[in-house]
């Protein structure tokens, strides 16, 4: 699960999951729920593969979140599900997502950045915890 | 993370600066020196924008002091409104941070022949028709295309490109910040990802805080300034902000990825990760320094552009040419940026690079960067408020150059989190409750108008008052908003 955080200029997220790869995901979600908060208004048309190399740690979500928002950005592309494998050297992840129509989509913030401020991924208890704030 | 209150020493200097001593944190090499009134100084304490200024001072070759404007709030790594000068010569850092993600965000303000009571009629009309014509929001391009070679030659050239290509004229160059260029860019240093973010992005708003607004001039506090600029009680003016785009936000990423290795390879001790330098003397410094110069470039033709389309409009409705509506530009001042500048540093004379993270340039009248058309008033200070209460214009004053390295405020300043200022506006529709005050505006996104609600803000003429009495820029007149186009 994913929710935001109070930052005075811009907004966190805060993620909750039992195992890295629900957490990546959750993270993808909170990501785009930002910049489209309806997510199921968005269909899965187009598939993009993503391979991003690094251990397991908050640099490797920060790369995750930075690709995706990359992704968004040069091809107007919308993701909403995100099925991501977390492994020792890095993840593989198949998400999914269309293009912008405006007709359909009703859009809220442009993120500029993934920020290393304040950014962690920690396990709590059994679960995985992990915050990041963007930059709006 | 969370939202906590300052809780270390500060200490008053008088009654519109504080400071935070060098010794309250091991590391730090300078006082932290925040400008702020007795009433404004609550309000700051409550979130972690002091002990930011605090990370600041840490900085390798920082000078004099780590300074905040009375617009500070938490930022990530440097907060905003911060103002730190490094020294090269002294193992002085360039931080990425220190500029922001949106690399020479800044605002510019237009005049023109028009007063309230010609814009009256056509009031709707005028913001319907920037609301279709300048395009904002996210993921939206602009129509303005520019192909590789082209995109290059805008990053090495500025605003003087768009001259050449019929899209600004001499006097909007002369009445732009270093006339719309910085020397040092290096469009090479830009990487493929940022153009691509890039590519279609010149001549478009954005969203966030980002906004075209008409204006009307509502009060002038100095008759010879607000002459020399072309300002009169009741006209009509647009403001203009907006930065570097998804191009900008890119160069900035890119830096702090080749930076993460910075702070061993240098031995540079840091509080915050987001805070990564380097010496401006090595490679990763130069290289930031080239890719930013070419960003800050993009920006200013980005402005250019927007207000290019603002003409337009403006021609559409009013039937008569830009120049007939006396559309000149006044001035464009980024707020984003780190310059190489000289300031006179305990009686010696010192080139530093200076870092406005969320703070304006504000060089006094006689200063050689100041334009010939200012030169005996000051460079114009342009201050965004809040889309429901004001906007400011002042300009620079010598002290500025005696305390603040030639800098003052660049805005109200968020006093509520997007978050709060969601929740704050639930049952409520924030455009209906500016047009009833007489202000229309158009967003593409309702929590974007809620989030920027004018009650989110600090009330900007508070922060001007401070920046006035400090004497670091002087009051010249105060801007109203009568229309609104965000993201």
């Amino acid at each position: 699960m994913y929710e935001t955080f109070e930052h005075t200029a811009d907004l966190g997220l805060r993620i909750r999951a039992a195992s890295l790869d629900e957490l990546f995901a959750d993270a993808a979600r909170g990501l785009f729920s930002l910049i489209v908060p309806d997510l199921g208004s968005v269909r899965s048309v187009e598939q993009v593969l993503l391979d991003i190399p690094g251990e397991p740690s908050e640099m490797l979500l920060f790369d995750w979140l930075n690709e995706l928002l990359y992704t968004y950005e040069t091809r107007h592309l919308l993701l909403a599900e995100f099925n991501v494998q977390v492994g020792p050297q890095g993840l593989t992840a198949t998400v999914s997502g269309e293009p912008i129509d405006r007709q359909r989509h009703q859009l809220d913030h442009e993120v500029k950045a993934i920020t290393y401020h304040g950014l962690k991924l920690d396990r709590q208890g059994a679960d995985w915890l992990a915050e990041v704030i963007v930059d709006i | 993370m969370a939202k906590e209150t300052y809780r270390g020493p500060l200490e008053r200097i008088n009654d519109f600066s504080w400071r935070i001593p060098k010794h309250y944190r091991p590391g730090m090499h300078v006082d932290g020196i925040v400008y702020a009134d007795d009433a404004l100084i609550e309000s700051i304490r409550h979130d972690q924008a002091l002990e930011q200024v605090a990370n600041v001072a840490f900085l390798p070759g920082i000078q004099v002091a780590s300074l905040a404007m009375p617009d500070i709030h938490w930022g990530y790594g440097f907060c905003i409104g911060g103002v730190c000068a490094t020294d090269p010569d002294e193992g002085g850092v360039i931080s990425p941070g220190g500029v922001g993600y949106d690399i020479n965000c800044g605002v510019r303000l237009v005049r023109s022949n028009l007063f309230r009571r010609d814009v009256d009629p056509v009031q709707t009309a005028l913001v319907e028709e920037l609301y279709r014509q300048v395009p904002t929001g996210t993921g939206r391009g602009g129509k303005y295309h520019f192909n590789p070679s082209e995109l290059r030659r805008l990053m090495e050239e500025g605003v003087g490109y768009l001259l050449r290509r019929g899209l600004a004229v001499e006097s909007d160059l002369e009445h732009t910040e270093a006339r719309g260029r910085l020397p040092h860019a290096e469009p090479d240093q830009v990487s493929d990802r940022a153009l691509a973010r890039g590519h279609d992005q010149c001549g478009t708003l954005g969203s966030g805080n980002h906004f075209l607004e008409v204006q009307v001039v509502d009060q002038i506090f100095d008759e010879q300034a607000a002459r020399t600029m072309g300002l009169e009680k009741d006209m009509v003016c647009v403001m203009i902000h907006s930065g570097s785009r998804g191009l900008g936000y890119q160069v900035c990423d890119d830096a702090l990825k080749s930076l993460r290795g910075s702070p061993e390879k240098y031995g540079i001790d840091l509080p915050d990760r987001q805070l990564v330098c380097a010496p401006v003397d090595s490679p990763e410094g130069r290289h930031y320094i080239g890719a930013m110069g070419a960003a800050a470039n993009f920006a200013w033709c980005n402005r250019q552009l927007l207000m290019w389309q603002a003409r337009e409009c403006f021609e559409t409705i009013f039937g008569r040419t830009w120049q007939e509506l006396g559309m000149n530009l006044i001035y464009d001042v980024a707020h984003n940026i780190a310059k190489f500048e000289e300031h006179t540093i305990d009686g010696r004379r010192k080139r530093v690079w200076v870092h406005r993270k969320g703070a304006t340039r504000a060089f006094p009248p006689g200063h050689p960067e100041t334009p010939a058309a200012y030169q005996q008033i000051g460079q114009p200070v342009i201050i965004p408020g809040d889309m429901g209460r004001a906007s400011w214009v002042l300009v620079g004053q010598p002290g500025s150059m005696l305390q603040t390295f030639g800098s003052a405020c660049h805005g109200a300043g968020r006093v509520m989190s997007r978050t709060a200022a969601v929740k704050h506006a639930k049952g409520r529709r924030i455009d209906q409750e500016l047009a009833a005050a007489g202000i229309i505006a158009r967003a593409r996104s309702w929590k974007g108008l809620a989030e920027e609600q004018p009650t989110a803000y600090k009330d900007v003429d508070l922060v001007v008052d401070v920046v006035h009495k400090a004497q670091l820029a002087k009051k010249v007149a105060r801007l109203c908003p009568i229309g609104v186009i965000k993201g």
